[in-house]
């Protein structure tokens, strides 16, 4: 098997010994040391998200596996964020899937009850062969196994870049509800028994070593696990049945038995554990492999109550047995038929902590090439992230749970309804361009573009995860994307009073020449609100909150012309000024609709919010405020703007400028089924054709 | 009344709802521990239990001993979605469902006729056009020589017109749910319990909850 250790860490391994480290005992390091494990390019850096607020219950601090927020009502919120790219990247059915399990069992962990999950997809775009057939099959494995375990997926995104056509980026996240006294954590915080429910088999051996390093080219399929979710819905039913007779539960995630049983215990406590006990599929595995295997479905409980634990498991025929303790020893310890495999010290499960040298790059500009506004409307109709994700939404069971309030892809936010009766908005963005140009200021405008979408379904945000997916972080020029972007979540994050409580970092995201992707870093945002209503009867006119600024770098138009420019400026004061006062708006009752202004800029939203209402409208730009060119004002993507439908349009321009806000009206809503954008006229039928043009292919 | 949880079941705590919220006394039952004679009615909810192994409602439906004899017993048997495949799986119902013409799981609000009154989940029912959502892969009905007088709901446009264009599935004369001739078994694969609740309900209408009140007039009335 492949190791992704280095020669110096292997050094290091060999110094805390005090002697050679058995092929075992290096196996298990490997786990525990990769990146994926044990974040020791990231973890310096992670620090930097360190916010509290008094609604976070588990923060980024208590480093467990979720983190959750109170959400009232003696309720917690627990909330996660994965990714399954290598899985994805070679077998894209069960990448996906297992991704979905992987995330799930999280959520389980701490007790939790999953309700809900999003699926943020990056491809190649579907003109190229590999990257359709990865899109197709990752949304036919996040369809089996979210769909047949009964959790709905609720929202996400979908995107399409060449940067992605060999390295996929499938990012799940899920929401999970819990009493906020019966969380359950991760590590074990006294000397018990430990039980494994689930079976191991020989399937994804060195997955967490496999995830932590550039993809090869060469046959890895062996480090893929397989899901099924069939046996993934017993094991969560058995594990919520069972939470509150445990003292710690872990999912067996990367890097098996070994990473489990070493984070529960370690550097506190001890643990030994004994092979010959653990279920198997193939009696005939080897000790090794049944520490690094990385078979799905399968848990590991720290409990005083074994027999009561495994009697649950065993009802719903799931194997289980009582494999070894937690010790007060501080020795992991790892035998088979009484012979001892691994002896490694509880202290050793710490990881090397870098901090890597960074460089800055510096981006040369192309000047804006000569089109015109009708020309620019056409390539913004014609691009596929441009396009309803209805093909992807449809396979989903997104109804399952009867909570989910706005649909995926329905408006800028989805919504689902917790048990106590209030409301969650929950959406995730990214923008890889615009981080590539700048990663400092475009994790900021992401970060933004999260509370701003929240606010436009009227849910004030309270909390964040993210996704850090990067390159090779041992070049100079990736870490510093990295480092940049840390830095800009981490500032945004305290502006906005949203603390950041989990994420994940994922880096290697590179093809087997070494090309990296652009930085991806990526925010789920959730949101609280008391109450929604579809309003029926919309208001006619058409006001733009916010000032339109100029540069068009990281927007759609430029991603479709293909040219780097200079994005326009972060304003996070406006950001947030503008997303609390349509927050404030729409709970008043004074708009009866509202979208953010994003992707195509003024054009792209405009028509995105014709085709969400089903209703023509008519725009005449020359009535806004803006500062650069035409093209400009129509197409860039610039922050802390809405579109809002009211009928009280003087209202809301004055309460606006009472709060510094510039507003104005800028058109209404139509019966003709028309779109009018400044004398672009298009028919709204072939716009709505041209917006499913994905649905027709996938 | 009993909702019958089956391992993969993912439907029967959304079941409990509508039916909470129309007064009947409901409660989840493990399929082993299912005793006919304790209950008035029962429901299969929606799932992919035993995981679509085999084919879909195959496996539970060889594991339905009590079902049968509740069946023989003639009291009021619904199936939705997955409990609609099991119902043709033990022959309860006449029919298959195979995969959508798709080939693809759909899920998707849409609206369905009301083509027979004499059901449990029809029984006076005021609207003879529900919207509801559906979620299935194996939802396209299929059966030779179908009695047209078993069919209970058809796939329709909003105004209640049947054809081609508004059949998701493919199901053979755009069928969406049957009963058996006696009209107590009835199995559906729209999701009335998920069409219960204005929230979340497109349209803000909660037809599927008109179906529970029949549900209930129906015991009410038609059970001893």
């Amino acid at each position: 098997m492949k190791l992704s250790l280095g020669i110096r860490e292997i050094e290091e391994i060999r110094n805390k010994l005090g002697r050679e480290p058995k092929e075992e005992e290096l196996l298990i390091m490997d786990s525990l040391w990769s990146e994926h494990c044990s974040y020791k390019s990231s973890k310096f850096f992670l620090r930097r998200f360190s916010y509290l607020n008094e609604r976070v219950i588990m923060g980024i601090e208590d480093w467990q596996d979720a983190g959750a927020i109170d959400v009232g009502d003696g309720y917690a919120l627990v909330i996660k964020v994965e990714s399954h790219n290598h899985p994805s990247a070679l077998d894209p059915f069960n990448g996906a899937a297992t991704g979905v399990g992987g995330i799930i069992r999280d959520v389980i962990s701490k007790g939790a009850k999953p309700i809900a999950l999003l699926d943020m997809i990056r491809t190649g775009r579907i003109n190229n062969q590999k990257a359709k057939w990865l899109a197709i099959n990752i949304v036919k494995g996040i369809s089996y196994y979210g769909n047949s375990i009964g959790v709905p997926v609720i929202g996400g995104e979908f995107s399409f870049d060449d940067c992605y056509v060999e390295n996929p980026l499938v990012d799940i996240a899920c929401l999970g509800i819990v009493k906020k006294d019966r969380i359950v954590p991760s590590f074990a915080s006294k000397p018990s028994f430990l039980v494994i429910a689930g079976s191991t088999g020989i399937d994804g051996l060195g997955g967490a070593s496999f995830a932590s390093r550039q993809l090869s080219g060469e046959d890895e399929i062996g480090a893929v696990q397989i899901g099924d979710a069939f046996y993934g819905k017993l094991l969560m039913d058995s594990t919520l049945e069972i939470a509150e007779k445990a003292i710690a539960i872990k999912d067996l995630g990367g890097g098996g038995l070994a990473v489990a049983v070493s984070e529960m215990v370690s550097p506190k406590f001890g643990a030994e554990v004994n092979l010959e006990k653990v279920p198997l599929r193939d009696p005939e595995m080897k000790p090794w492999e049944i520490i690094v295997s990385e078979t799905q479905e399968r848990m590991l409980i720290a409990t005083d109550f074994p027999e009561k634990v495994c009697e649950v498991y065993l009802s719903n025929e799931i194997p289980c047995s009582v494999i070894g303790e937690v010790t007060e020893r501080k020795e992991i310890v790892f035998k088979y038929n009484g012979e001892v495999i691994v002896n490694l010290p509880s202290e050793i499960v710490t990881p090397p902590i870098y901090v890597r040298n960074s460089s800055e790059y510096f981006i040369k500009y192309d000047e804006l090439p000569n089109i015109t506004a009708e020309e620019a409307v056409k390539l913004i109709l014609s691009s596929y992230d441009f396009s309803s994700m209805e093909w992807a939404y449809s396979q989903y069971d997104y109804e399952v749970g009867t909570s989910t309030v706005i649909k995926p892809g329905e408006r800028d936010s989805s919504i689902i309804s917790l048990p106590n009766g209030k409301l969650i908005a929950v959406k995730a963005d990214a923008n890889p361009d615009l981080c590539y140009l700048d990663p400092y200021n475009g994790a900021k405008q992401v970060f933004a573009e999260t509370y701003r979408n929240l606010a436009s379904v009227g849910a004030k945000m309270i909390a964040a995860v993210d996704h850090l997916q990067f390159g090779n972080p041992e070049k100079e020029e990736i870490f510093y994307q990295f480092e940049m972007s840390v830095n800009g979540i981490a500032e945004a994050s305290r502006f906005f009073d949203v603390p950041i409580v989990g994420g994940k970092v994922s880096f290697y995201n590179e093809d087997k020449h070494g090309n990296p992707i652009k930085p991806t870093p990526l925010i789920v945002g959730v949101g609280l609100l008391d109450n929604f209503r579809r309003t029926k009867k919309l208001g006619e006119e058409l006001i733009l909150i916010g000032k339109t600024r100029s540069g068009l770098g990281g927007s759609l138009l430029a991603k479709e012309l293909n040219v780097k420019l200079r994005p326009p400026q972060v304003i996070l004061d406006e950001e947030k000024r503008n997303s609390d006062f349509v927050i404030k708006l729409i709970k008043e009752g004074e708009v009866t609709y509202s979208k953010d202004v994003s992707k195509g800029g003024l054009v792209g939203s405009t028509i995105k919010l014709s085709l969400q209402i089903s209703k023509g409208v008519n725009v005449d730009f020359s009535n806004m405020y803006y500062h650069g060119n035409r093209l400009e004002s129509l197409f860039s993507e610039s922050g802390g703007r809405f579109l809002v439908l009211t009928s009280k349009g003087d209202e809301v321009i004055d309460l606006a400028k009472s709060n510094g806000i510039v507003a104005r009206k800028i058109g209404e809503i139509n019966d003709e089924y028309e779109i009018n954008l400044g004398g672009i006229r298009l028919r709204w039928e072939e716009v709505k054709k041209s917006w499913r043009k994905l649905n027709e292919v996938m | 009344m009993a909702v019958i949880k089956y391992p993969g079941s993912t439907c029967e705590l959304d079941t409990l709802k509508p039916l909470k919220e129309v007064g009947i006394n409901g409660e989840i039952v493990d399929y082993r521990a299912f005793d006919p004679d304790k209950y008035s009615a029962l429901i299969l909810p929606g799932g992919f239990t035993y995981g679509d192994y085999l084919r879909a409602g195959a496996i539970a439906a060889r594991n339905s001993r009590g079902i049968k004899e509740f069946y023989i017993q003639g009291k009021p048997i619904i199936g939705i979605c997955n409990g609609f495949q099991i119902l043709t799986e033990m022959g309860l119902l006449k029919g298959t469902l195979t995969i959508n013409s798709t080939g693809k799981f759909i899920s998707k609000w849409l609206y369905i006729k009301v083509r027979r009154f004499d059901t449990p989940l029809t029984y006076k029912i005021s609207k003879d056009i529900i919207h509801i959502p559906i979620a299935h892969s194996y939802g396209r009905f299929y059966e030779e020589d179908l009695n047209e007088r078993l069919i209970t709901f058809t796939y329709c446009s909003k105004e209640g017109i049947e054809g081609p264009e508004h059949n998701p599935n493919g199901s053979i004369l755009n069928v969406a749910g049957i009963s058996s001739e006696e009209g107590n078994v009835i199995g559906l694969m729209p999701h009335p319990e998920r069409a219960s609740i204005r929230m979340i309900s497109p349209s803000g209408e909660a037809d599927g909850l008109l179906m529970f009140n029949s549900l209930k007039k129906y015991i009410e009335e038609r059970v001893k």
